[in-house]
């Protein structure tokens, strides 16, 4: 937006205001093409120059400025420091003595990006199995498609996100303003782009940088090759080779075509090349140890720049991390403590022998936990800068995530680097995100408190010049007795019969929820559409709203574990279920009967 | 010719040698030596040193400060190889086409597997990771070194062991892909044209790259052909450096890919399971192929149910090189077991008994120049029991890799996990629920195909 359209702007909007006139100016601009895209335009603020008067600047990490103030205009930041002449016509924030902080930065993000209902690839015509059971048709078992394969690295993040999408406004008022996101997808689900989390009427406006890096993981197609860890392993040497040669072919071909069969093109091996020419890395999700050593022997056998991403056990391969000389992507997906629920009351009476074994194993548990809370600080203390990823993870929990990693050992300097300047030097735009400072873009976060602190709220946030208001959290009231969570609401029912529908990709399943008893002498039973006969349920938990448990079935010889973690809201219950390693689904379900 | 392929062999060497492998030294006093191949030796030390075996007999000494081991009134044998396994990996079966030639369960080597703990506690010290049977031409698959305590998947491997792969003949590759996807092969016979079909492809890929070789000579911006890892494998077995491995129980179709080995002249060939083993005995010899078996497990489907406890001995004194595998991480526990039960079935002698789990496995791996055998110069990988391990009374006591004391009886800890959940205070520490009712071959390639909701992961 240009300054004279800005001043423009100005008288008209209150002009807008009057209906009578509306109509002709609307038909007046649409005329001069000011607003051509989209006819009559949204109402625009009276100014779009903000300050924030006696703040604590957070330049970057380690780097305060107290009683300072920020001068926003048109977008970018004006000034940051302190002595600064404000001028008339801007509009003064209530900010006094808040944290003013750059905008953050999702490392790696699906925000923006909706989820398919059916399964990208084919699931057309079934047939019935062996042992009775079904799959999904290939059209070629030996030569399936691309798609069937999940193999789509030439998809755009400009095609598919959802500039409407609920998820921005989500990570937004945490105070995230940009993301890098990447398509959905399997092992190759696309190009990754770095887009502004603000308001815009399509992706275009939002496209911050594009193809920032081609994203890899390893998982598998359905039905078709590659489906399984080994599969991916192979076809993905096997492109990368390809690709190679098709770019020597079509240089050759370029330079020379006399007496030469022309070489076919190829939109899957065509998006290797920037990654071949080393102008972008791959993204490669490597969550698990074991991942993050498969991902390197990929890269030390074909010699690609890789950023390790989604890394959740970095605790155990820091040093591998390090050697590697890049910064990582670290997940902010960290489980909750098992059973924080109290000990159940075995009073006195019929207590059973403590259970030696269990106990061990349970601390073991613990100990485990705190190795995953711990990655960041360790990581932190090797020297390795990382970024945080938000795949897979609830916003509302990223707060308590990063309180929780600050906890076991990472510095508030630190886990603001992750957020505002790792991200923004990962992605080469450090230029325009990730300080306060004049000249960069008016992405910025203003906490009440410091960010990290438990009570803090955020309370503006600002993307492109453009603000957004919230809320403070209310003050306590005396005498209400707030739980952890900050609700005190009575237990849900939870008894009774529920329906549910697991929504998976391509297939949803059905079934019944049988819930009996209460509190701690709740038990229950599930039925499923796949699965034959009645489950049992266990680790049954109620915390306010939110109930888990876990099942245990057979499907052949294989053991598979799910885990429900849902919350309910009267007679409706949403949230997810873990799936062994099939992935996580989302589950809906409502009340039958039991009322 | 191959220069291409020659590269990247290369490369994977060179990423390979970062895995730093652990080695020891120590001492083991005054036990008796089961040497399998050189006969016994009677209240002897050996000497271990930067994992090789040094010296062997009476008296020997050791620098200051070696680690030393009383096997005083023990057994000292080399350690038990399972020709095969599939444990510590994560993968058993990429069960999408009737052939994967193209995968390799060394890419998801599982370092935390407990299986590989417990098979170190039978005194197992390396084993053949195999990929599954659902296909006609599974993956290549990986031998690996049971040196439990590393994270890190690199170091499992057996640094420089050829590269085998799996083939199957018979059900499974037919209900997999016939009757599963209703495409070749649904008959016996389909299975052997997806063989055929594999060579025949592997010969034209073949000679693709060598006129291109020749080409780039005259003209170096000649057009290479497009990779193909499928066809470069089955490549790689034609020109001898891959074994095959093939899943097998009747007799006409060992011979039926004997012919079809015959006629593409390859020679590394070792049939597994081999249930019908013991008719086609002579033929196995004559062609040099090997055989590897269960001790007396039979008839858990069709195709399975004529068999003997007497094959491993039938296939020994026919002159085949014979092993006792597991295919199970229960039975790789007591594999010294399976081997006794051939003095019960065919009066095998101790040391020929002992070489089905030892040399054998290891001839049939081709790693006999390193394992299989305790001499001076080989690899320290020991097993040391407290009566002869062909008694039903000997119990491993201590189980040595690249001369690492990987699993001590006394010092065996209630969680030997590498790594636990962090979020459920699981054991992990179940077997199998459910009955032995089927080989382990097959895991994976239905339950982990289209069974939960329409996904497949595995």
């Amino acid at each position: 937006m240009i300054i004279k359209d800005l001043i423009l702007s100005r008288w008209i909007y209150p002009l807008l205001k009057n209906e009578k006139v509306t109509g002709f100016f609307a038909f007046m601009l649409i005329g001069s093409c000011l607003f051509a895209q989209s006819g009559i335009p949204e109402l625009m603020p009276v100014t779009q120059t903000y300050v924030l008067q006696n703040v604590q600047i957070v330049v970057r990490p380690g780097q305060i400025i107290s009683g300072g103030t920020v001068i926003i205009q048109d977008g970018l930041i004006q000034a940051a420091g302190k002595d600064i002449a404000i001028p008339a016509h801007a509009r003064k924030i209530k900010a006094d003595s808040m944290f003013v902080y750059a905008g953050f930065i999702e490392g790696l993000s699906q925000s923006g990006i909706p989820r398919p209902e059916s399964a990208a690839g084919a699931t057309g015509p079934r047939t019935p199995g062996g042992q009775g059971q079904q799959r999904p048709r290939v059209s070629d078992p030996w030569n399936p498609t691309y798609e069937e394969s999940g193999i789509t690295p030439y998809v755009r993040v400009r095609d598919v996100f959802k500039s409407d999408d609920k998820s921005l406004e989500e990570m937004r008022k945490l105070g995230f303003t940009a993301a890098q996101v990447y398509p959905i997808g399997k092992m190759l689900p696309g190009q990754a782009s770095l887009v502004s989390l603000g308001i815009g009427k399509n992706a275009d406006e939002l496209l911050l940088k594009e193809n920032t890096a081609l994203v890899a993981s390893f998982t598998p197609a359905s039905g078709a090759f590659p489906s399984t860890i080994i599969g991916v392993m192979s076809r993905f040497r096997e492109l990368y080779k390809n690709a190679i040669r098709l770019q020597e072919y079509q240089k050759s071909y370029g330079s020379n075509p006399v007496n030469v069969n022309r070489p076919i093109a190829d939109k899957c091996l065509e998006s290797f090349f920037p990654v071949l020419d080393g102008k972008i890395p791959f993204i490669f999700q490597a969550p698990d140890m074991k991942s993050v050593y498969r991902v390197q022997a990929l890269k030390n056998e074909l010699k690609f720049g890789v950023h390790y991403a989604d890394v959740k056990e970095g605790y155990y391969v820091g040093d591998l991390l390090k050697s590697e000389g890049k910064p990582i992507i670290i997940s902010l997906d960290l489980p909750k403590a098992a059973d924080e629920k109290k000990p159940v009351a075995d009073s006195s009476k019929n207590a059973a022998p403590k259970d030696l074994e269990m106990e061990a194993l349970k601390a073991r548990t613990a100990e485990e936990l705190k190795r995953l809370e711990g990655q960041a600080a360790k990581l932190a203390a090797l020297g390795l800068p990382f970024s945080f990823s938000t795949v897979g993870v609830k916003s509302t929990d990223i707060k308590e995530t990063l309180r929780r990693m600050i906890k076991a050992g990472l510095t508030e300097d630190q886990a603001l680097a992750a957020l505002t300047t790792t991200p923004a030097a990962q992605l080469g735009v450090s230029n325009r995100f990730g300080t306060v400072e004049k000249g960069r873009a008016a992405n910025l976060v203003v906490s009440d408190k410091s960010y990290f602190d438990e009570k803090s709220s955020v309370r503006y946030v600002f993307i492109d010049g453009k603000i957004f208001e919230y809320e403070g959290k209310p003050a306590p009231k005396a005498g209400a007795n707030a739980s952890a969570g900050g609700k005190a609401a009575e237990a849900p029912k939870v008894a009774g019969k529920w329906s549910y529908t697991i929504k998976a990709p391509g297939m949803n399943s059905e079934g019944i929820l049988t819930f009996k008893g209460s509190g701690s002498d709740l038990t229950g039973e599930w039925t499923s559409s796949q699965v034959p006969g009645t489950n049992p349920i266990s680790n049954i938990s109620v915390e306010g709203n939110k109930l888990s448990f876990t099942s245990n079935i057979s499907m052949g010889a294989r053991q598979i574990n799910l885990d429900f973690n849902l919350s309910v809201d009267g007679n409706s219950l949403s949230g997810t279920v873990g799936v062994g390693t099939f992935g996580t689904f989302d589950v809906s379900g409502a009340k039958i009967d039991g009322q | 010719m191959f220069k291409i392929l020659n590269i990247f062999n290369l490369l994977f060497l060179v990423s390979f040698a970062q895995a730093q492998v652990t080695k020891g030294s120590l001492l083991i006093k005054n036990g008796t030596i089961l040497t399998v191949t050189k006969g016994n030796m009677e209240n002897a030390d050996l000497l271990v040193e930067n994992g090789k075996i040094t010296k062997m007999g009476k008296g020997l000494v050791a620098p200051a400060g070696t680690q030393t081991i009383d096997a005083t009134g023990k057994f000292i044998m080399p350690g038990i190889i399972d020709a095969h396994s599939h444990i510590g990996i994560d993968v058993l079966n990429e069960a999408s086409r009737p052939s994967t030639a193209d995968v390799w369960v060394g890419d998801a080597l599982d370092p935390l597997d407990l299986s590989v703990y417990r098979a170190l506690a039978g005194g197992v010290t390396a084993s053949h990771a195999m990929h599954g049977s659902a296909n006609a031409v599974g993956g290549e698959c990986e031998t690996i070194k049971h040196r439990y305590g590393t994270l890190n998947p690199e170091e499992m491997r057996m640094e420089g062991a050829p590269r085998t792969i799996k083939f199957a003949l018979g059900e499974n590759p037919m209900r997999v892909h016939g009757e599963g996807n209703r495409i070749v092969p649904a008959t016996r016979m389909g299975v052997e044209q997806v063989f055929r079909k594999g060579f025949e492809d592997a010969k034209a890929y073949m000679a693709a790259w060598d006129l291109y070789e020749k080409e780039k000579v005259k003209n170096p911006a000649a057009l290479k052909p497009v990779y193909n890892k499928r066809h470069e494998t089955m490549a790689e077995i034609l020109k001898g450096n891959i074994i095959i491995h093939c899943h097998s129980y009747r007799s006409d179709e060992i011979l039926m890919l004997l012919n079809v080995c015959k006629d593409y002249q390859i020679k590394r060939l070792v049939f597994q399971h081999t249930n019908e083993g013991f008719k086609v005995a002579p033929e196995l010899a004559a062609y040099g192929a090997m055989a590897s078996v269960f001790a007396d497990w039979w008839a858990y489907k069709f195709e399975v149910y004529y068999s003997t406890a007497y094959n491993a001995a039938i296939l020994t004194k026919n002159g085949v090189v014979t092993s006792i595998n597991s295919d199970s991480e229960e039975y790789i526990r007591h594999l010294y077991h399976e081997a006794a039960k051939t003095q019960r079935y065919g009066s095998l002698s101790d040391e020929e008994a002992l070489a089905l789990i030892t040399i054998n496995p290891a001839k049939q791996l081709g790693i006999d120049q390193r394992v299989g055998s305790l001499e001076v110069g080989k690899d320290a990988d020991i097993a040391i029991f407290d009566g002869h391990p062909l008694s039903i009374y000997a119990v491993p006591q201590f189980t040595i890799v690249d001369g690492v004391v990987r699993f001590n009886r006394s010092k065996d800890a209630a969680d030997q996990r590498l790594q636990a959940s962090a979020t459920r205070a699981e054991t992990g520490f179940f077997l199998h629920k459910e009955q032995h009712n089927h080989d382990r071959c097959l895991e994976g390639a239905f339950e982990n195909t289209a069974t939960f909701f329409g996904l497949e992961r595995e």
